[in-house]
């Protein structure tokens, strides 16, 4: 075939290609090794000079689009082809994805970091300190004398076989603490003040146990020790506090109340957060939910850790993380928490 | 504390706040108050009621709620505020707070005849238990029902009426918070000559033996093994730490806590004698405590009582006596030999401002304490203005400035107190390095598909029993069997959780991170005991429904390699098991247990669980479980990290697979082709161990990945080539293993 002829014939023939088959078959009649654009070439040493020239030229031009022209019908028949194996192709997008093991932490922890955060930011410490705890450190040094009812505010679970020293300061008749202020002492006679720390930690309570109690809970303690800490202070840092881990404004009340540790004392409440306020089964209808037990330290306090209460003053104050883990969840049952039960646990 | 609304009025001048206003009011200043609802009376009460107040039991006006409708108050008295376990005592506080004038009820009775006398005798043989003892005789009553008026308060604040003497003390006690008693007079031995030849052990101080035959009450300590009946029929067995009310025979009461049954008061009764003493707080907690016998009266005397009370209150009821039942009162003995006085505290102005937070004025301040019955005096020195505050013998709770603090910011109102920043100097937050590692690793596991536990710190008796655990802490006074020893290992519960979970998952990964205790540990230090007793792990517990063989015990390695690796922690190993005296012997299958080291140092064990444990705990699958000590994990754990730039030029890749004896560790293996390989060996990989058929009997097959790079050049397939045909031919000729190609 002549290049005339060539250019004549080929995009007829790619034309008429109807599959890739068809498509090879016109590639090799024209580009194959025996193809007619080969046959031109091999006979192109039997032309002169200026001949030989021009025709390569041309030919070369004519290989060039012949390639072009089948790679074009090419993408156009296998988009084809794919057009129509796509269709045939499907995934259930209903269907489950694959499960990959995926770990929870528990909720607890989860509020912890949180309330360690706010805090954090506020310049608090965290501090820590020991389960089993002197009835020292637990009750004597926190003005909370032996045989004395205000012991019955917290029932205490001790251990078998320890013993009392008698009219040695530091008794080592040892239990399991009630209460994670055990720790402010014990930071106290370590560090000076100004200070600030808090003390989250497991404690222990002989009581019977319901929805709402257990024998073991966290609690998270806090102290600021300063010249002037007043309880006014006390209000802004708790207000701050609130509002950041339930992230909405809070309505927030302090009453009087009792602890040997605190002079003045007083307990916190916040306005519900199921009716804000307007008085619910979960407020016993008072509109009010006690979230912390606070007040001033109490002279003796500082005393025993050491310290000359006339150069200190500062607010101490305890909350519950459970119950700020069931208010924030609406958890009605703590022992939810010790029960080690995935299908609830793997929901936080 | 339950307390009537309409009784509540009869102390204040002024009109009270509503029933429900006046349980606010209280709630913000003074106690929380709980339940408040109306409470109807009979109509007989009602009437008679309306009745009495003609007559005027406390001769002062009372005005009833219509129709005899009264409310129940619920409040919450704080344990340091005995006066207040009295109508008056919250009266006084409402008064404070409503600014309404309180006034104390009225105690006038007919004077005694003087020509009774000495008809009573009070030996008090230990005077620190007993500060205060004040008796009175009344002669003739006339025993019968109390009036309803009185019955009606009485079920109201909880109490059963009995009978008119019994329940007017009781009354007195609902009104001004002193217990009261009453004996029959004619109950109470007397000494007399010829009859009594008295047992000198029980009368140790004779003494006191007047010849006229008066009537003696002795306050004194119980012997070991005496018994007394109380008034509701109950033996209790007393000791020494009991202080009784006795004559010179018999025992007539526990002292403040209950009267016996030996000079009770009954139908046939004309004589009484009425006690109102006051008794060392301590002692009555602890008898109460021991006898497990909590009353009205020890309530109270635990709280500690104004010893001044005592003649205030005997009056009243006297008084009331004289009234509802007749009869004639006698000269009052009274043993009171070291009288409490009031206290004085000196108040700077200037701290109340300071530890409050806000500005009071001076005139408001001494406003508060007066409504509360202080007195105050002003001074003014060298330009610090303060008060002596003068404090009224029933506050027993106000001992230091604080305390006052805490009456003026309650009155005052904390609502009035305005929330303020504190004013401190900026100073970079310290961090709990702990805090950090323990959330890190916690979020490492968690990535690793673990989920977090939380689990009680107890473990059973059964417990203890299966892993035969030695050196466990033993509570004293355990609420359950199943909650009676402290935990020295978190393993045992999370296999619990593992065992519940398997019933709803097909696999399940946990771990906890808390405290273990054991008395094994180091003793507490001689002074502070901190923390000598526990230690803190880490547990985890990986459980997969029908898995066979050894894949999990390979998992869990991963686990622990993927988890140091990510706390920076280098320079791990694994050695065998070895055996010791611990619990870890019962728990762990010997042959499949590692212990993990950092740096040399033991800081835990990862393996299987005992076939035994399995086995009793009703597994059908092996388990594999790690417990790492926190505190050492922290230590080696470090934040920076170390790279080595990745190389430019290709890797080639070769394997080998290697018969060894079965014995053979990888770790041996490994060692083996590094120290021949050289340094263009990157990193060797174990790809597969297989033992079984084709494979000669005693050994093992393990298929290795080698990796060779050079961070200079490209390598040549024949140089690599060369390198391994080496390491063959050494381990083949030198090892005698055997490479299969």
């Amino acid at each position: 075939m002549s290049t005339q002829e060539i250019k004549k014939k080929y995009p007829k023939e790619i034309l008429q290609a109807k599959d890739l088959k068809g498509l090879d078959l016109v590639w090799k009649k024209y580009l194959g090794r025996k193809g007619e654009i080969n046959k031109i070439l091999k006979n192109l040493k039997k032309l002169s000079g200026k001949e030989r020239i021009n025709l390569g030229k041309e030919v070369n031009q004519l290989k060039k689009e012949i390639a072009e022209k089948i790679e074009k019908k090419k993408r156009i028949l296998e988009k084809k082809i794919f057009k129509v194996a796509v269709k045939k192709e499907q995934v259930d997008v209903t269907a489950p994805g694959k499960k990959f093991p995926q770990g929870y932490l528990h909720p607890l922890t989860q509020i912890i970091r949180e309330v360690e955060e706010i805090f954090q930011s506020l310049g608090f410490l965290v501090a820590e300190g020991p389960e089993i705890e002197t009835e020292y450190y637990n009750f004597d040094a926190l003005n909370v004398p032996e045989n004395h009812p205000a012991r019955d505010l917290w029932d205490t679970f001790w251990l078998r076989g320890s013993q009392k020293i008698p009219n040695s300061k530091f008794k080592t008749r040892l239990l399991l603490r009630t209460h994670t202020t055990s720790v402010d002492i014990r930071y106290m006679e370590k560090n000076n003040p100004p200070l600030r720390i808090i003390v989250p930690g497991r404690i222990f309570r002989h009581e019977a146990t319901d929805a709402s109690h257990d024998i073991q809970f966290y609690q998270l303690d806090g102290l600021m020790v300063d010249k002037d800490i007043s309880v006014a202070n006390f209000k802004a840092i708790i207000e701050i506090f609130f509002q950041k881990f339930f992230k909405r404004p809070i309505k927030m009340r302090l009453r009087p109340s009792f602890f040997p540790f605190t002079e003045p004392s007083f307990e916190v409440d916040i306005d519900c957060l199921v009716c804000q306020g307007k008085g619910c089964s979960i407020c016993s209808g008072t509109g009010w939910i006690e979230v912390i037990g606070a007040g001033m330290v109490h002279p003796a306090i500082f005393r025993a850790a050491g310290l000359n209460p006339k150069n200190w003053q500062g607010f101490a104050f305890g909350m519950g993380i459970d119950r700020l883990a069931m208010m924030k969840y609406k958890i009605n049952d703590i022992r939810l928490f010790y029960g080690g039960d995935l299908r609830f646990l793997n929901q936080f | 504390m339950k307390f009537s609304y309409s009784w509540l009025q009869e102390y204040i001048r002024e009109k009270l706040p509503k029933p429900k206003k006046l349980a606010e009011l209280l709630t913000m200043h003074s106690f929380e108050v709980g339940e408040v609802h109306p409470v109807k009376s009979s109509k007989a009460g009602a009437k008679q009621f309306n009745g009495v107040e003609k007559m005027g039991p406390a001769r002062i006006a009372t005005r009833s709620v219509a129709g005899g409708k009264d409310w129940l108050l619920d409040i919450d008295i704080l344990p340091n505020r005995s006066d207040c376990f009295s109508h008056t005592g919250i009266c006084r506080d409402i008064a404070a707070i409503t600014n309404s004038r309180f006034q104390i009820p009225d105690s006038r009775f007919q004077i005694p005849d003087s020509r009774f006398q000495n008809s009573l005798k009070i030996e008090i043989k230990d005077k620190e238990l007993c500060p205060r003892y004040t008796a009175r005789v009344i002669t003739n009553v006339k025993i019968a029902s109390s009036p309803k008026w009185i019955q009606e308060r009485l079920k109201i604040c909880g109490l059963k009426p009995i009978n008119n003497i019994v329940d007017i003390l009781n009354y007195v006690m609902l009104e001004m918070g002193q217990p009261l008693h009453a004996f029959d007079l004619n109950k109470i031995e007397s000494v007399s000559f010829k009859s009594q030849t008295p047992n000198p052990k029980q009368i140790p101080n004779s003494k006191f033996q007047i010849p006229n035959k008066p009537k003696t009450i002795i306050i004194r300590r119980a012997r070991l093994g005496e018994k007394i009946i109380t008034l509701d029929g109950e033996k209790h067995n007393l000791d020494e730490d009991i202080l009784v009310i006795a004559d010179l025979k018999n025992l007539l009461a526990i002292a403040g806590i209950k009267g016996g049954k030996k000079a009770e008061i009954d139908k046939k009764t004309k004589n009484i004698v009425i006690e109102s003493a006051n008794f060392d707080p301590v002692s009555i907690y602890k008898a109460s405590r021991k006898l497990n016998l909590r009353t009205d009266a020890s309530l109270r005397f635990e709280h500690k009582l104004d010893p001044n009370l005592t003649e205030l209150a005997i009056n009243r009821a006297v008084s009331l006596i004289q009234e509802l039942a007749g009869g004639e009162a006698r000269e009052i003995v009274d043993f009171y030999p070291k009288k409490v006085l009031p206290k004085k505290i000196k108040l700077d102005l200037n701290y109340i401002e300071k530890l409050l937070g806000v500005k009071i004025s001076r005139k408001e301040i001494i406003k508060i304490l007066k409504s509360l019955d202080f007195k105050t005096i002003q001074y003014l020195k060298s330009n610090i203005q303060y008060l002596i505050v003068e404090v009224p013998t029933f506050r027993l709770d106000i001992s230091i400035p604080e305390d006052l603090i805490e009456e003026i910011g309650r009155i005052y109102g904390y609502e009035n107190i305005l929330a303020c920043s504190p004013l401190v100097y900026l100073s970079p937050p310290k961090v709990n390095e702990k805090v950090i590692y323990r959330n890190k690793i916690k979020d490492i596991l968690v990535d690793l598909g673990f989920s977090e536990i939380y689990n009680y710190s107890f473990l059973s008796q059964k417990d203890v029993e299966i892993y035969r655990l030695k050196e466990v802490l033993e509570l004293e006074n355990p609420i359950s069997e199943k909650q009676k020893y402290l935990r020295p290992s978190l393993i045992p519960n999370l296999l619990k959780n593992s065992k519940e979970n398997s019933k709803y998952f097909k696999e399940t990964k946990i771990f906890e991170i808390g405290k273990i205790y054991s008395s094994s540990f180091s003793p507490p230090h001689q002074n502070f005991g901190s923390g000598g007793k526990e230690k803190e792990k880490l547990a985890g517990v990986i459980f997969q429904k029908g898995i066979k063989g050894e894949r999990l015990f390979y998992e869990m390695k991963g686990i622990v390699d993927s988890l140091l690796n990510q706390l920076g922690i280098a320079n791990i190993q694994y050695d065998d098991y070895f055996k010791n005296e611990g619990w870890e012997n019962e728990i762990f299958h010997p042959q499949k247990t590692a212990q993990i080291r950092i740096d040399g140092d033991f800081i835990g064990w990862l393996g299987e669980i005992s076939p035994f444990i399995t086995k009793t705990l009703d597994f059908k699958e092996p388990i594999v479980v790690l417990e790492i000590d926190i505190e050492k994990l922290i230590k080696y754990a470090r934040e920076e990290k170390i790279y080595l730039p990745p190389s430019k030029y290709p890797a080639l890749i070769r394997d080998l697979a290697i018969l060894v004896p079965r014995g053979t560790k990888v770790a041996e293996v490994l060692n083996e082709i590094n120290s021949r390989g050289g340094p263009l060996i990157r990193d060797i990989d174990l790809f597969d161990t297989y033992e079984g058929e084709n494979i000669p009997e005693g050994m093992k097959n393990l298929a290795f990945h080698f990796v060779y790079q050079s961070d200079d050049r490209t390598l040549t397939d024949k140089e690599v080539d060369e390198i391994q045909k080496k390491i063959v031919w050494e381990l083949e000729n030198e090892l005698g293993w055997q490479i299969r190609k």
